[in-house]
C-alpha cells in the first residue's frame, strides 16, 4: 500500500538522525539527540552517594528529571519520568555501585513527534558518555497505526495527532559479541528480539500490534547500527581532544 | 541530608590561592585579561522565539511563548511580560529540582528589571482590546550548563528569543466588535514584537586583595570572589539597572570604572545579537519561499486516475 506522507518519506523510513555526545561541561555525561525536528538534550550526574528513602540501598538507584520546553511540570511529565526510570533501570547494571543515585535530566528542546523515544535514546547516549555500566543499550522507536490500517514509523507531531493509535517501543540493541553464538540467547531467541518497554495510546487490534512490533524491531536494527557508528567514531575523537 | 552535602562541589584552598595570586599579575586561569569577555555564540532553534546562547562554558536556552489573557486591573491597556527562570539540575550538581532557589529568583528579577522597567519591550502594542484581551508574553530561561556568569548569558538568551519571536496576528470581529479572532500563521504572517532598545547585563567580580576587578567571572572565580555587581546598560549609554547585593564594599571610582567598561562592552554585544538575528531572519524568509513549490498537485491527480 503506497502511503503519501507529508514530508515525502516512505512508510518505514525514519527521519534524519543526529546525535552528539559530551556537549555540557559540568555534567558527567551529556548527549543531544534529534530525529528530524524533535530535539532532546540529556545529562547524567552520577553515581552520587546515597539513595532516596523508598529505594533499595543494596542496588544503585536511578532518578529521572524531565524538563518540558515551557510550562509547569504536570502529570504527563511525571509519567515520562516513570517510564524512563523503569526502562533505564532494566538496562543499567544496578549491582555494581550499590547505595548510589544516578540522576538523569532530560530537557525537551523541540517536540515534533516521537518525543519519548528520542528521550530514551538521548538518555542512553548520555549514560554511555558518563561511563555508567550497562548491560546493553535501549533503542526506542515509535510506530503508528492509521484508521485505514497501515503502519508508519517515526511520525511527526501532525501525523501522531491524525493517527488512530501509536506505540512507543523500546528494544535492546543488536549485539556484536565475542562469546560463542548460543550463549547470549534467552530461551532460544537472540536477545535483540526481546522488548523492554511498550507504551501504547489509542486502540489497535492484536494483529496491528504484532505488525508494529515487527516493523519496530527492524527499525531498531538500523538505529543500533547508527548508535554503534556514532559511539565508536566519537570515542576515537575524544582521545585526540585529550 | 548528609548525602546531598557530600555531593556539593567545593574549590580547594590551593585552587583559591592560585586564582587570587594569578589575578595579582592580571592573569586569569582561562588565559583572559581582567577586562576581556568570553566568546559568545548565539544560535536559534527551528521555531520562532527559541534561542540558545553559549558564553564560554555557560549555556542558556531561552523560549518565548504568548497567550491571550485578561490584563491587570490597574493597567488595562498594557500587555504582560513575565520571566520564568529554571536552574535545571543539568547545569550544576548543586542545583535541586523543584522550587527556584535564591539565585534563580535573583537572576529572574535582574533580567526582568532590565526588560520591563526600562520599557525595552513595548507592552502597549500588545493590547488588543483594552480591559479584556492582551497578549501575555512568557519568557522561559533554562540554564543548561553553569560555567559562571549566568545572568549575562540568560539576558542575552532572553533578548535573542524576544527579537526572533513572532506573535500571531489577530483582529477584532464578531457582532459588536468585541470578539478577538486569532489568525493562524499559515493564513496571516505573524508579527514581531516591538523592542525599543536592548538592555545588556554585564557582570563584574570583586576580589578582596587590592580591590581587583574582573569582568565576566567563570564559576571558579565566582567561588573565590568577594563581591559581584551586575550593570544593565544599553548601546545608547543609558543605565537600565545596577544590582549589587551585599558582598564587600568597593570605592566609588571602581563603580564608575565598571559603568564605563560596561557601556563599551554593551555596544559590541548588541551588534553581535543584531547580526545573529539578521542571519536567522534571512534563513526564515528563505524557508518560507521554499515551502510553496512543494505542492505536488500533478502527481496526486495522476495516482487517482
Amino acid at each position: 500500500m503506497e502511503v503519501d506522507r507529508e514530508d515525502g518519506r516512505s512508510q518505514n523510513q525514519l527521519r534524519p538522525l543526529a546525535c552528539s555526545r559530551n556537549i555540557l561541561h559540568r555534567a558527567h555525561g551529556s548527549a543531544s539527540w534529534s530525529q528530524g525536528d524533535t530535539k532532546v538534550l540529556a545529562a547524567v550526574y552520577g553515581p552520587k552517594a546515597g539513595t532516596k528513602k523508598n529505594e533499595n540501598p543494596e542496588k544503585a538507584c536511578i532518578e529521572v528529571i524531565w524538563k518540558p520546553k515551557t510550562g509547569q511540570i504536570g502529570k504527563p511529565e511525571k509519567e515520562y519520568e516513570m517510564i524512563l526510570k523503569r526502562t533505564l533501570e532494566s538496562v543499567c547494571i544496578l549491582t555494581v555501585n550499590p547505595n548510589t543515585t544516578t540522576s538523569i535530566i532530560v530537557q525537551v528542546v523541540n517536540d515534533d513527534g516521537a518525543l519519548l523515544p528520542s528521550a530514551i535514546n538521548a538518555a542512553c547516549m548520555a549514560l554511555v558518555d558518563a561511563g555508567i555500566p550497562m548491560k546493553h543499550l535501549a533503542v526506542a522507536v515509535c510506530c503508528c497505526v492509521a484508521k485505514s490500517g497501515y503502519v508508519i514509523l517515526d511520525p511527526t507531531k501532525l501525523e501522531e495527532q491524525k493517527m488512530k493509535a501509536f506505540a512507543y517501543l523500546v528494544f535492546p540493541n543488536s549485539v556484536h559479541s565475542v562469546l560463542p553464538e548460543g550463549s547470549l540467547r534467552v530461551e532460544g531467541e537472540p536477545i535483540e528480539n526481546g522488548i523492554i518497554t511498550s507504551v501504547t495510546h489509542g486502540i489497535m487490534s492484536v494483529d496491528d500490534y504484532f505488525y508494529c512490533l515487527e516493523r519496530g524491531r527492524a527499525a531498531s536494527v538500523k538505529l543500533s547500527d547508527f548508535l554503534r557508528r556514532n559511539l565508536q567514531q566519537q570515542s576515537t575523537d575524544s582521545s585526540k581532544a585529550g | 541530608m548528609e548525602g546531598r552535602l557530600a555531593n556539593s562541589w567545593r574549590l580547594t584552598v590551593n585552587d583559591k590561592n592560585f586564582i587570587k595570586t594569578a589575578l595579582l599579575s592580571e592573569i586569569r586561569i582561562d588565559g583572559r585579561k581582567p577586562f576581556e569577555y568570553r566568546k559568545i555564540s548565539i544560535k536559534f532553534g527551528r521555531e520562532d522565539g527559541s534561542s540558545e546562547v553559549q558564553l564560554g562554558q555557560t549555556r542558556v536556552m531561552g523560549m518565548v511563548t504568548a497567550q491571550l489573557v485578561q490584563p491587570y486591573r490597574d493597567r488595562p491597556k498594557e500587555g504582560i511580560l513575565s520571566i520564568f527562570t529554571e536552574f535545571s539540575p543539568m547545569a550544576d550538581p548543586s542545583f535541586e529540582p523543584g522550587r527556584p532557589g535564591e539565585l534563580a529568583v535573583e537572576l529572574g528579577r535582574i533580567v526582568d528589571r532590565g526588560l520591563r522597567e526600562s520599557r525595552a519591550v513595548d507592552t502597549e502594542s500588545l493590547c488588543i482590546l483594552a480591559g479584556k484581551f492582551v497578549w501575555a508574553i512568557r519568557i522561559d530561561l533554562h540554564i543548561l550548563d553553569n560555567g559562571g556568569n549566568l545572568v549575562d548569558a540568560a539576558n542575552i538568551a532572553a533578548l535573542a528569543a524576544l527579537l526572533t519571536f513572532r506573535r500571531p496576528e489577530c483582529s477584532l470581529g464578531g457582532e459588536d466588535g468585541q470578539e478577538v479572532i486569532v489568525h493562524p500563521p499559515e493564513i496571516r504572517e505573524p508579527l514581531p514584537l516591538t523592542v525599543h532598545h536592548l538592555p545588556i547585563a554585564i557582570s563584574f567580580g570583586f576580589f578582596s586583595n587590592e580591590s581587583i576587578l574582573v569582568i565576566d567571572p567563570t564559576h571558579n572565580e565566582e567561588a573565590v570572589m568577594g563581591g559581584r555587581m551586575t550593570t544593565t546598560v544599553n548601546a545608547n549609554g543609558d543605565i537600565c539597572a545596577i544590582q549589587k547585593s551585599g558582598g564587600e564594599g568597593v570605592p566609588r571610582r571602581v563603580i564608575m570604572q565598571c559603568l564605563q567598561l560596561a557601556t563599551s562592552k554593551a555596544a559590541s554585544i548588541t551588534k553581535q545579537i543584531k547580526d545573529a538575528v539578521e542571519v536567522f531572519n534571512t534563513e526564515r524568509a528563505l524557508r518560507k519561499i521554499k515551502r510553496h513549490p512543494t505542492s505536488t498537485g500533478d502527481d496526486v491527480r495522476e495516482k487517482q486516475n
